[in-house]
Order: C-alpha cells, then sequence, then structure tokens
C-alpha cells in the first residue's frame, strides 16, 4: 500500500484536481473540509499544495468561493463549482473512462 | 528560557518561541519564493497564514498563550511544503531550495549540524553540503583517520573549531543549500573575501582589542579579589566567514597558549630542581626567588596577548561572553591532541617530553627528599 502510494505520486499528483472538482462538485466545501474528506484517501494532501492548486482552479474559472461567517474564528472561504467547471468535470469524467477502458481493452 | 516572539497573522497576534517564529519566517520565505510567479501569491499566502493562524489557536488555550518550537514544527509539517502550481513536481516537494531569479536562493555553506551529529555535528553537516548520506561522511573520515596514521583526525579537530555551527533556520537551510556550482563557489568566495575584508576585518580586530582591555580588567579586579565578572551584552552573533577566521584564531591560539604553558612548566620545574632554565643558568648574584618572578612575569608577557586572542576568537565563534569553561576544555583536549601528534611524529618534541618529565620526576624527588624526609 505505502510503496504504491510513493510509486504513483506523480499519477496522483496529476488526478489531484479531478479529484477536488468531484468534491466540490458534490457540495460547497472549504479547505478544512476538502482535507479532511481526501485525508483517508490515496489523494490525502496538505495545506501547502492545495490552496495554489484551489487558486489555480479558480483563476481558470473552474471553482469561485464566497465568504462565510464561521461560529468560531474568522470568516471562511466556501467553494462551488461554476458552469464552466462543472463541463470541465464531465470532460474529465468522460476521459478517465475512456482511459480505463482502454487500459483494460489492452490487457486480453 | 525562550526569547517570545509576537507576529500578526491575518489581523490576530500570536505568540510564539523565537525558534517557532524563525521556522515560521523560513517556511513562509520558502513558500513566497515558490509562489514567486503566481499571480495569486498575495492570496495565497493569506490563505496559508490564516490555516497556520488556526492550527496556532489549535494548540493554545487560556492556561498555554505561546506556540513553542515542537508544535510550530508539527503545524508546518501538517501544512506540507508548498508548490508552485507550474510544476516542476519533485523539485519543492523535498523542501529543497526555493527557485527565483532574484537572487533570493541561499548560499550553500559548510556548518556543523549538531542536532543531526553523533558528536559534533561535522560529519552530519559535511553529508548536508555534499547531499550524501552521513553514515559514508563517517566512514570516509575513520578509514582516512587510520591510513593517514592520525593526521586526519586533526583535520577533523580543526574543522570543529574552524565551521561554525548552524543555529539558525536559515542556516540549516543554507546548509543544505543550493545545488553545487564551482564558479559559483569560487565567486562568492571572492566577494565574501572582499566583504570580509572591507567590514569585518576591523570590526573583528577592535573586537579583540575591546576583549583585551575586558581581560586585562578581569584581571585586575581578581587581583583585587572582587572577582566580579566583566558584566556586558553579549557581541553579537558574527557573520559566517567572520566565524570561519574566529575559529581559525581559536584553534591557533589554543595552540599557542597551550605550548606556552608547557613551556613555562618545564622551565620552572626544571630551575627549582636544577637551578638552570633548558641548559642556561641564572647569574648567581640574584636571589633565586627573584629569578622564579621574573620568569612568571615573562610567561605572563608573553602569554597574555594570546589568552586574550583565543578569548577573543572562542567569544566570536560562540557568540558568548563567558566561555572559559569551555575554551578552557577545549584548549586542554588540544594540548592532548598536539601533544600525542608531536609525540608519535617529531622526534624533538618527543625528546623534550622526556627531558620533561624527568624533570617533574626529578622535582617530585627534590621535593619528596628535601621536605617530608627530615
Amino acid at each position: 500500500m505505502s510503496t504504491a502510494d510513493e510509486q504513483f505520486a506523480g499519477l496522483r499528483k496529476g488526478l489531484l484536481e479531478f479529484a477536488i472538482l468531484t468534491i466540490v462538485s458534490g457540495r460547497t466545501v472549504y479547505v478544512g473540509d476538502i482535507l479532511a474528506t481526501l485525508a483517508p484517501t490515496p489523494f490525502a494532501t496538505q495545506e501547502g499544495t492545495l490552496y495554489p492548486l484551489l487558486s489555480k482552479l479558480r483563476r481558470e474559472e473552474y471553482v469561485d468561493y464566497n465568504w462565510v461567517e464561521s461560529g468560531q474564528g474568522p470568516p471562511r472561504k466556501y467553494y462551488q463549482l461554476t458552469d464552466k467547471g462543472s463541463s470541465r468535470l464531465d470532460e474529465l469524467s468522460a476521459y478517465w473512462r475512456h482511459l480505463t477502458a482502454t487500459l483494460e481493452g489492452l490487457g486480453r | 528560557m525562550e526569547r517570545v516572539v509576537t507576529i500578526n497573522l491575518n489581523g490576530n497576534s500570536y505568540q510564539l518561541e523565537e525558534p517557532a517564529y524563525d521556522a515560521l519566517r523560513a517556511y513562509m520565505t520558502r513558500a513566497e519564493a515558490a509562489l514567486a510567479d503566481n499571480p495569486d501569491k498575495a492570496e495565497i499566502v493569506r490563505d496559508l497564514e490564516q490555516a497556520i493562524a488556526d492550527k496556532c489557536s489549535a494548540q493554545l488555550g487560556s492556561n498555554k498563550t505561546v506556540v513553542n518550537a515542537a508544535e510550530m514544527a508539527r503545524i508546518l509539517g501538517e501544512m506540507g511544503p508548498v508548490e508552485g502550481d507550474t510544476g516542476e513536481p519533485g523539485a519543492q516537494a523535498e523542501g529543497a531550495a526555493p527557485r527565483s531569479d532574484d537572487g533570493a536562493r541561499p548560499t550553500r555553506r559548510l556548518y556543523r549540524i549538531y542536532d543531526r551529529g553523533a558528536w559534533t555535528g561535522v560529519s552530519a553537516g559535511m553529508a548536508a553540503y555534499a547531499g550524501v548520506d552521513v553514515d559514508w561522511v563517517r566512514v570516509g573520515w575513520v578509514l582516512a583517520t587510520i591510513f593517514t596514521g592520525g593526521f586526519t583526525g586533526l583535520i577533523y579537530i580543526a574543522m570543529v573549531f574552524v565551521v561554525p555551527v548552524a543555529s539558525t533556520s536559515e542556516e540549516l537551510a543554507a546548509a543544505h543549500g543550493a545545488p553545487f556550482n564551482a564558479q559559483e563557489v569560487i565567486e562568492r568566495a571572492k566577494r565574501e573575501y572582499a566583504t570580509f575584508t572591507d567590514n569585518n576585518a576591523p570590526r573583528w580586530r577592535s573586537e579583540w582589542r575591546r576583549q583585551r582591555r575586558a581581560w586585562n580588567d578581569q584581571m585586575n579586579s581578581w587581583r583585587s579579589s572582587t572577582n566580579q565578572r566583566a558584566a556586558a551584552a553579549a557581541p553579537a552573533q558574527a557573520g559566517y566567514v567572520t566565524r570561519v577566521f574566529a575559529g581559525l584564531g581559536a584553534f591557533i591560539f589554543s595552540v599557542i597558549t597551550a605550548a606556552l604553558l608547557i613551556a613555562f612548566l618545564v622551565a620552572f620545574f626544571s630551575l627549582i630542581t636544577t637551578r638552570e632554565i633548558l641548559g642556561w643558568e641564572p647569574p648567581l648574584d640574584a636571589p633565586f626567588w627573584m629569578i622564579l618572578v621574573i620568569l612568571g612575569v615573562v610567561y605572563a608577557a608573553v602569554s597574555s596577548p594570546f589568552s586574550a586572542l583565543r578569548k577573543a576568537s572562542f567569544e566570536t565563534v560562540t557568540g558568548e561572553r563567558d566561555t572559559n569553561g569551555s575554551n578552557g576544555i577545549a584548549t586542554a583536549a588540544i594540548v592532548l591532541i598536539v601533544g600525542w601528534f608531536a609525540w608519535l611524529y617529531v622526534p624533538e618534541a618527543r625528546e623534550l617530553m622526556e627531558q620533561a618529565y624527568v624533570v617533574i620526576r626529578d622535582f617530585s624527588n627534590y621535593v619528596r627528599d628535601t621536605w617530608l624526609t627530615n
């Protein structure tokens, strides 16, 4: 498990954007939610990686955020998927299905 | 006990122990360098600060108001290295040198890394500098010491003095530093030598003059048996090159003062037992005690400048004022090691030491015969 985690780091890194778009598509979330959702998965990541990536996704207009007052502490940025992000996610899902189907087909 | 630094993270104040603050500042500097080309740099940095602030708040409570170094290390570990989104996945993931074109890349320097060293941190520092495993460096030292008949061991001891200890996180970063580039090293050496001679040398010279005065004052206060420590602020931590020169000075002056002390003891004992100093017989019309006093005065006069230099060097190296204990121990170690080498490789020194042994034996016989058996 851990060896697979180490060996395929590059693969996961490429798919992290996919994973984040998927999480954001389900509900409006803040960074803490994304980290907590990813923590038990192979995509477990850290703030140091997540903030730059989210900022890139926002710049590309796939996600957007609203400031929401939290019960304790300062207001938080809650992220949601934009229309452009939604079509990007559809594209990615289709491509991913295509990739896995191709890989399975190669084995036969 | 640590000094506490109060910082402002996104509008809230937090109190950090100084090492924690150094670690945080190093992390943020690295983050900003990694995000140098990012158009949203300011926003991301604010987000990171807020995330760190939240994690700090989680550590604190009504009974705990200060974040310590271990907690900050854990927080920054949770944060993970900040990656620029333009690529190079491996480059920054290892917490390696931040890439930026404005010369912010830390210079690589040879430091001793105490925390990771088994003994003095020399090998750990060399391993960090060369980017190899520390065990290889240690094995290298041992083999080299065996094959050179112990000479490499002396180099090691000299390095313990000359190579500064990495004590701040910036210095630790510099110990791992940027990729090795010979041309750059030569350029830097030239530049730093010029800077050193321009700025630091006068400062350092005046520093030891001041030390010398302080030392003389201290001697005077001892004589008047008040035995007060010269109370003055510790000199500020000097720059790398200054510390290297000071370390070299500490080593050389320690050897010189040690040699002078040995010469004085040999002269003293031989004067008492044989009434002559290494073949020279003092004029008989002077009283014997007078000759002993003159010998003591001559020794004090000759050795005090070297002692002052040695003390100044040690204080520049450690950045502390009162290092009598540690520099005394270091000197004793040097006396033993240099003595051992001289015994092995220099026949004259060996002869002198054997003679010293005879002198001391004669002295002890003389004391026994004169005062104990009558």
